[in-house]
């Protein structure tokens, strides 16, 4: 699931990006001002009074479920969701009240490259929020009773996710495409590999990978750099470094997929047939990326979309259709998404290959084109509106070297993408011959209409694992 | 809540739905707000907001499910759909192509008491924006071929969201079961026989019905300047003719006078657990104690509620629910996601155990500030965006009656007291007045 919901805020900052014509030249995202606290982590900061809110967002290099330890997956989720389940200083019960009586939040998980530290609250309690978090950070206890409550919840979420066709595919998608790659981990781990977990070896994941040298923070909202400055250095500023260097932290090239990888997933009660195709992408920031964004606004990524238009408003499908491109560092992957009644899955697969077609080898229009950069550039300044947006822009901004002036250039490099660009761009990142194909549906209905495609791995949804 | 575009498809935080009942932030109070109304009834709300460059377009129309009838059940959220299907001057798919054409998109979403629109486009879509909103208030075409493909849509969507997830079956089974005789007896989707056996004749009759300028309520939030936006909103709208009032809810649910429940068996790996009691509807006084209620007893990990199922007992994987606002009485509902295996029966009594504590105890001081606290921050937080102003400002028409409300409702709130928190418990949380719902894997408990 969070990989997934990482793809929103990716799709939310990358997809939709606005326009300078519209914005008048005002820069998109203010530049924030920065604060390097004494153990290394810098904070950028934003003041904006208009609410009385502020908001925290820190992300930790190295932290996330990529850098799961061999045959553990889930450790860097399972580490992160302890974070505030108990201190020296404060039990979990009382964590969770001191929060809730403030009306606050404090958030940590782990996406792939990092693991993320989300907080909120009125202004007036954010001291008291930070000093939490600090102590959090500092000292989680990693009790041998919060550690069974949280594994043993994991291993029943998961059990609950198999009666969720929706979700399901989606974590089937994840193992199906990255295989052993570290990207294949599933935050919440399986339930092999947490029966497998200790509470020491979660204790020791986080002593080793959740380092302030690493982290990069951001805060917006209702206060001032003079009453910011003493307060995070008094908090966030008194985690303290692991004696030793820090661990490698890069991640493999992403898989290829050769040829057609299918997989059948059998839900024998399901009415509705799910899937989800993919193939590579492009990294994080690549020069393809508007190309790449006005290329799949115009496939699969808007309501009037070929995929949305097709499967749903010409044919009554299915409530939605739609594609999406993720990146990271080392790479990036191209998904298009969508399901519909059992015995017309076989349909929707072949119209969804038709598009995939039609997009890579006759390409677009140029009305079309015209229409996809106006909606990216018009639908952008309300993706950067809230406290919680900027502070997670300014975080994944730096946390990828993008500059703060990215946005601005984005617009600009999206005002210019031609016709030309975006058939390129779909010539080369439209899935045709290699990619992975999961299908979650009751095999019976839908096994008929399949078999054309290819020769398909089965499973049942009640095994084990995804 | 039902919505015309899945949620997690969109690039935007959306705030739908909670309508949250607070203190105003000092940017935002009832000066802001310029308030119109045209000779034909409608009513206009506009916030000159320049914080981004963009504008939010909502229009409110007072008809929800509670408006159907059997064999008509779903037909709001129907026509919700079928606004983006063509009028004689736009046709079926124009008003998203012009729209997403000069870079603006939209969503809709349909209640149990209301139906909105929600479009949020660059400001220099404006007068196109107007255009087309003003001219599928009434012009709507019913394509038949249109008709019938956007039917399958929505069987799609209730496949999706209900048969195919065992929460929203054993939901819609619970208030089925918990309300008899008022619309709100069944959900927004609708019955699966009603969506496939829809006449077009009545669904027309029934959108002439409700769409009309006398029924709603346009408001604009955004980078714009009032005068010239108001003149553009007479210039579209003033030609859209008023129509009969629309015929009033007569129905009242009669009290339940004894404890109700319903079993649900289906292939699950976990079972499910609902359980509901009749509450006031969001107009009536006792429903500010139960809101200051839900969140000491619901919100959070603190919440005594998650704090006995989930971490204590460890019964549960997460446990939800509240007070819904609603203009008719409607329910107040607890939720649990059991851990597969867990006792129900267990389940069921740890909750009237917390449930009597409140009754003879109420809450504590401590819990009446964080209900407030919350309350606080939620409403700032809806604040932030052009969408959040223009989304509560709406609900607060619709189902509270009056936006102004927006503005006093935390008075009311702050003045909430232990004792009436304690009453209201009482009242409510009676075992005559209570349904339960259990969803179990086919074949018992496992």
């Amino acid at each position: 699931m969070k990989r997934f919901a990482a793809t929103a805020l990716v799709l939310a900052l990358a997809a939709a990006l606005a326009a300078p014509s519209l914005l008048s030249g005002a820069e998109p995202l203010p530049a924030p001002e920065k604060i390097v606290l004494k153990n290394g982590i810098t904070v950028y900061f934003l003041s904006d009074r208009s609410v009385p809110l502020v908001s925290f967002r820190m992300l930790v290099r190295g932290a996330g479920s990529a850098f799961d330890p061999a045959g553990l997956e889930g450790t860097a989720g399972l580490a992160a969701s302890l974070v505030t389940k108990g201190t020296a200083k404060m039990s979990a019960d009382e964590i969770a009240e001191a929060l809730d009586f403030m009306g606050a939040s404090l958030s940590v998980s782990a996406a792939d490259e990092f693991a993320h530290v989300g907080g909120r609250s009125l202004a007036e309690f954010f001291p008291r929020l930070m000093a939490i978090a600090a102590d959090c950070l500092s000292g989680p206890a990693f009790s041998e009773d919060e550690f069974a409550k949280e594994r043993s919840k994991r291993i029943d979420s998961l059990k609950a996710a198999k009666d969720n066709p929706g979700i399901a595919v989606r974590y089937y998608f994840q193992k199906a495409y990255f295989g052993g790659h570290p990207f294949g981990n599933l935050a919440m781990g399986t339930e092999a590999s947490l029966e497998k977990m200790t509470a020491a070896s979660v204790k020791n994941f986080y002593a080793g990978r959740f380092r302030p040298d690493l982290a990069v923070a951001a805060v917006v909202g209702g206060i001032t750099k003079e009453e910011l400055t003493p307060l995070l250095e008094a908090t966030l500023g008194s985690w303290a470094n692991p004696a030793g260097g820090p661990q490698p932290d890069t991640v493999p090239p992403l898989p290829v997929p050769k040829g057609r990888d299918l997989l059948l997933v059998d839900k024998p009660d399901a009415t509705q047939a799910y899937f989800v195709i993919g193939s590579p992408g492009y990294p994080m920031g690549a020069p393809i990326t508007p190309d790449a964004a006005v290329m799949n606004t115009l496939w699969g990524g808007r309501f009037t979309s070929w995929f949305n238009t097709e499967l749903r408003i010409k044919r009554g499908l299915t409530y939605g259709a739609r594609s999406s491109f993720e990146s990271w560092a080392a790479g990036g992957v191209f998904t298009a998404t969508s399901y519909t009644k059992n015995d017309k899955i076989g349909e929707m697969l072949d119209i969804t290959f038709d598009l995939l077609d039609k997009a890579a080898k006759k390409g677009f229009t140029a009305e079309e084109v015209e229409s996809a950069r106006n909606y990216i550039l018009g639908q952008f300044p309300p993706t950067l509106e809230t406290n919680a947006s900027k502070a997670a822009a300014y975080a994944r901004l730096a946390f990828y070297k993008l500059g703060f002036d990215y946005y601005g250039r984005y617009l600009a490099d999206i005002e210019k993408v031609t016709l030309e660009g975006v058939d390129k761009a779909a010539a080369r990142l439209m899935p045709e011959k290699n990619f992975v194909l999961v299908v979650v549906g009751k095999a019976s209905d839908v096994m008929p209409q399949l078999k054309k495609f290819g020769t398909w791995k089965e499973r049942k949804i009640t095994a084990p694992g995804f | 809540m039902r919505s015309r575009i899945p949620l997690r498809f969109l690039g935007l935080f959306v705030c739908l739905g909670a309508l949250v009942l607070s203190l105003p932030a000092a940017t935002f109070d009832k000066e802001n707000v310029q308030v119109h109304q045209l000779a034909n009834g409608l009513k206009v709300l506009l916030v000159e907001d320049h914080g981004i460059p963009n504008i939010a377009l909502y229009t409110f129309f007072r008809v929800g499910s509670r408006n159907e009838r059997p064999g008509l059940t779903g037909v709001s959220h129907f026509i919700e759909h079928m606004m983006f299907n063509g009028t004689a001057d736009f046709g079926p798919g124009e008003f998203d192509r012009r729209m997403e054409f000069l870079g603006g998109s939209n969503n809709a979403y349909t209640g149990d008491d209301l139906t909105a629109y929600t479009d949020w486009f660059p400001a220099a879509a404006l007068d196109t924006m107007l255009r087309m909103e003003s001219d599928r208030m009434q012009g709507l075409i019913f394509e038949p071929k249109v008709f019938e493909s956007e039917r399958g849509v929505i069987a799609s969507e209730r496949r999706l969201s209900v048969e195919n997830n065992n929460d929203a079956i054993l939901y819609e089974n619970v208030r089925a079961t918990a309300i008899m005789a008022h619309p709100y007896h069944w959900d927004v989707i609708g019955w699966m026989s009603d969506i496939l056996g829809w006449r077009r004749d009545e669904v027309i009759a029934y959108y002439h019905t409700y769409y009309s300028p006398n029924n709603a309520v346009l408001i604009m939030v955004g980078d714009f300047d009032p005068a010239p936006a108001l003149s553009l909103i007479r210039k579209y709208y003033e030609p859209v003719k008023a129509s009969p009032a629309p015929p009033p809810i007569v129905t009242v649910e009669p009290p339940q006078i004894g404890p109700k429940s319903v079993l649900v068996r289906k292939e699950a790996q976990v079972p499910s657990f609902l359980v509901a009691w009749h509450e006031p509807g969001a107009r009536e006084a006792d429903f500010l104690p139960l809101a200051v209620l839900t969140k000491p007893l619901l919100d959070g990990e603190s919440s005594r509620l998650y704090r006995r199922l989930v971490r204590e007992e460890q019964l549960a994987i997460s446990v939800r629910g509240g007070n819904q606002e609603t203009i008719d009485p409607f329910l107040f509902t607890i939720s649990v996601k059991p851990r597969p295996g867990a006792d129900l029966d267990r389940i069921e009594k740890v909750i009237e155990e917390e449930l009597d504590k409140v009754k003879s105890e109420g809450i504590t001081q401590r819990e009446l500030e964080k209900a407030l606290n919350i309350t606080r921050t939620d409403f700032y937080q809806s604040l932030e965006t052009i969408a959040g102003k223009a989304n509560q400002l709406g609900s607060a028409e619709v189902i509270l009656g009056d936006h102004t409300k927006l503005f006093t409702l935390m008075d009311s709130y702050s003045a909430v007291t232990l004792d009436s928190v304690r009453e209201v418990a009482r009242k409510i949380f009676q075992e005559n007045n209570k349904t339960t719902g259990r969803l179990v894997p086919e074949g018992g408990a496992r």
